[in-house]
């Protein structure tokens, strides 16, 4: 069974009178285990595949299944128990909460799900540890490199233990070295771990290391290679 | 829940500036409230103690059954006998909350300095009792408002009957002083007039407009014998905390009728007409200010948490992403405006405590509505209004909090991710 389902998918934004087809009609399945990298031209709905799949959007109509789940029906705070247990984000601009320090950004989606203090800073530390930050852990995001900050969000996103992480663009704020870095080590994790990871990029230098590629244009998929 | 009040409380150092005008605003505004509360709650104890001793009610007043509807117009009919009088003293005294009974006598007729007459109402009262109210007024207050009850002359004394207290204004227009003859005239229980020679032993303020032309103070055995009588009107009763006098009015009522004498009780509250006025006009200002102090404090919170929810709109977005309920987030906004109530009430109990020592080192004096003397303006520290405050101002701020927030926990989660 595969971990993410979507069948004639379309998703149509309204501005003003103009109605705005980002996706129209995806078919896309997604298996376990896989690495997966979104790619396409700007505006060709990369974004709005990933806010789908990570069920922080709805879709105009299509069925969407993640990990057994039908997503349509679900009340909002089911949607919020499905993103925390299921899936990890990293964020474009990483997204940490600037007032925490990284081992306390990394607890929080576990502090969210209301796990202890000490299970919670377990997980965390292990977590910063894969990522190279055991260093850093009482450091705030302010003094953090881009990089650092990006594998501190790695973290967050994998500290849940989901079965599914979902970066949009994740290197488009970071130079193409720590870009690289950054893609490593999303791939060990997900050899290591077995986590299904997609993401959405620009940068054609990073596509050699997915397993496979889904290429979108105006809404639409356009092949889908294997690696 | 510890968690999150860290992280709430680290949100509040995000923009120091902007949360210490939020926490000055509520500071004062609880200021505000405390300072007039406090004002309000020494200006009920003063006129309470201005109802029980300065008006001489007493905490409670025994009178014959029926003296309310009728013992104006049939006075001999509503006197308590001299053993009646003698029965209640001793059952009364039985009380271990009692602290004074004493028998009085209300006289009304015209006093006369020779040349001109005014009308007068009299009491008539046991000296030493009086002096009694007077020493236990002082002693559990600690203070008398300066002026008031300040006796020029002497006051009453047992072995001189004949001796009076006149009230000022009442001496002014008599031009009579400490030491002045006059004679007093009164009906008598049976209808017959009688007159008696007075000498005026002191002249008195009795604190009020009103009373200060035509009030005096008869030695009680003086009283009976210018009605011709051996009884007693009423009898007073002095207890040892005003909050007794309920218990005791039930007590006292059941136990004087239990011994067969028909009587009725009434509390200082039900007879002071200024002490309740002046209650539910000061009652009326404080909830108008009440309220308005508290719209102000819960606008300026709502603002403050406004822009704060708008700078952080991204973040709200993350943690929705990251699996946050729309009631956690609630709740996260909702610690961190009760933290502001906290911190600001804070601040306002400090101010308080700041502005109540100035009062009391230097304070205002004024001259309230119907009464003749100034009065210091004083505030009474009153820890449980205090506390009180605190968790209202706190239940406010959490409140100017939640709105915005529940409103941001509403945002499509997308849009609040894309917030710049």
């Amino acid at each position: 069974m595969a971990l993410i389902e979507m069948n004639n998918i379309t998703k149509d934004y309204h501005l003003g009178e103009t109605v705005v087809h980002a996706l129209r009609g995806i078919d896309l399945q997604i298996d376990k285990q896989e690495f997966v990298a979104v790619w396409g031209p700007s505006g060709s709905g990369k974004t709005t595949l990933l806010n789908l799949i990570g069920a922080i959007d709805d879709p105009t109509t299509g069925e969407l299944t993640i990990a057994g789940k039908k997503m349509q029906g679900l009340t909002d705070d089911q949607k919020s128990e499905h993103r925390n247990e299921t899936i990890g984000f990293v964020f474009q601009e990483f997204n940490l909460v600037p007032v925490l320090s990284a081992l306390e950004n990394v607890m929080l989606p576990l502090q969210i799900k209301g796990a202890s203090l000490a299970e919670a800073k377990k997980q965390a530390l292990m977590r910063l540890e894969e990522v190279g930050l055991s260093d850093l852990i009482h450091n705030r995001p302010a003094k953090m490199s881009g990089g650092q900050q990006q594998r501190v969000s790695i973290a967050r996103a994998l500290v849940n233990n989901p079965s599914l992480v979902i970066a949009d663009e994740p290197t488009a704020n970071l130079d193409s070295e720590t870009a690289r870095m950054v893609i490593d080590i999303m791939r060990e994790l997900n050899e290591k771990d077995h986590i299904t990871f997609i993401f959405s990029t620009h940068d054609q230098r990073l596509l050699d290391k997915v397993k496979r590629l889904v290429r979108l244009e105006d809404g639409k998929i356009m092949d889908k290679e294997t690696e | 829940m510890i968690k999150w009040i860290n992280l709430a409380y680290r949100n509040i150092l995000r923009n120091k500036r902007r949360s210490l005008v939020t926490m000055i605003a509520i500071a004062v505004g609880f200021t505000s409230i405390s300072i007039f509360h406090g004002y309000i709650n020494n200006a009920y104890e003063g006129l309470r103690w201005l109802a029980i001793c300065g008006e001489r009610l007493g905490h409670l007043r025994i009178n014959k059954a029926g003296w309310k509807e009728q013992g104006k117009l049939e006075p001999y009919n509503y006197m308590f006998s001299k053993e009646q009088t003698d029965q209640i003293i001793r059952l009364v005294r039985e009380e271990k909350d009692v602290v004074l009974v004493s028998p009085q006598i209300q006289v009304m007729g015209t006093v006369t300095n020779g040349l001109t007459s005014i009308i007068f109402i009299a009491q008539g009262v046991i000296p030493q009792d009086e002096e009694f109210i007077n020493k236990f007024w002082f002693d559990v207050v600690g203070y008398v408002d300066e002026g008031y009850d300040e006796i020029i002359g002497e006051t009453l004394r047992e072995d001189k009957t004949y001796g009076v207290l006149m009230a000022k204004d009442m001496a002014h227009y008599l031009k009579m002083k400490p030491g002045s003859n006059g004679i007093v005239m009164a009906q008598t229980l049976t209808g017959q007039m009688n007159a008696m020679d007075i000498e005026i032993n002191g002249v008195y303020d009795t604190g009020n407009d009103f009373s200060n032309d035509k009030f005096m103070r008869f030695n009680f055995n003086f009283a009976q014998s210018l009605l011709d009588t051996q009884s007693a009107e009423r009898i007073l009763v002095m207890l040892k905390h005003w909050k007794h006098t309920d218990r005791l009015y039930d007590l006292l009522l059941k136990k004087i009728r239990n011994a067969g004498i028909d009587c009725e009780i009434t509390t200082w509250r039900d007879l002071s007409i200024s002490y309740n006025k002046m209650k539910s006009y000061l009652d009326t200002i404080f909830v108008f200010l009440f309220f308005i102090v508290l719209a102000i404090v819960l606008v300026t919170t709502i603002n403050t948490m406004s822009s704060t929810i708008v700078e952080r709109t991204k973040e709200i977005g993350t943690l929705r992403a990251l699996g946050m309920k729309r009631k956690g987030l609630s709740n996260l906004f909702a610690v961190e405006g009760a933290l502001l109530g906290c911190f600001g009430s804070a601040l306002g109990v400090i101010l308080h405590t700041i502005e109540w020592t100035v009062i009391r080192l230097f304070p205002l004096h004024y001259t309230p509505p119907g009464l003749s003397t100034p009065v210091a303006m004083r505030v009474n520290m009153v820890p449980w209004a205090l506390l009180a405050l605190m968790v209202c101002f706190i239940v406010l701020s959490t409140i100017a909090a939640i709105i915005p927030a529940r409103t941001a926990g509403k945002k499509n989660i997308v849009e609040a991710l894309g917030h710049s």
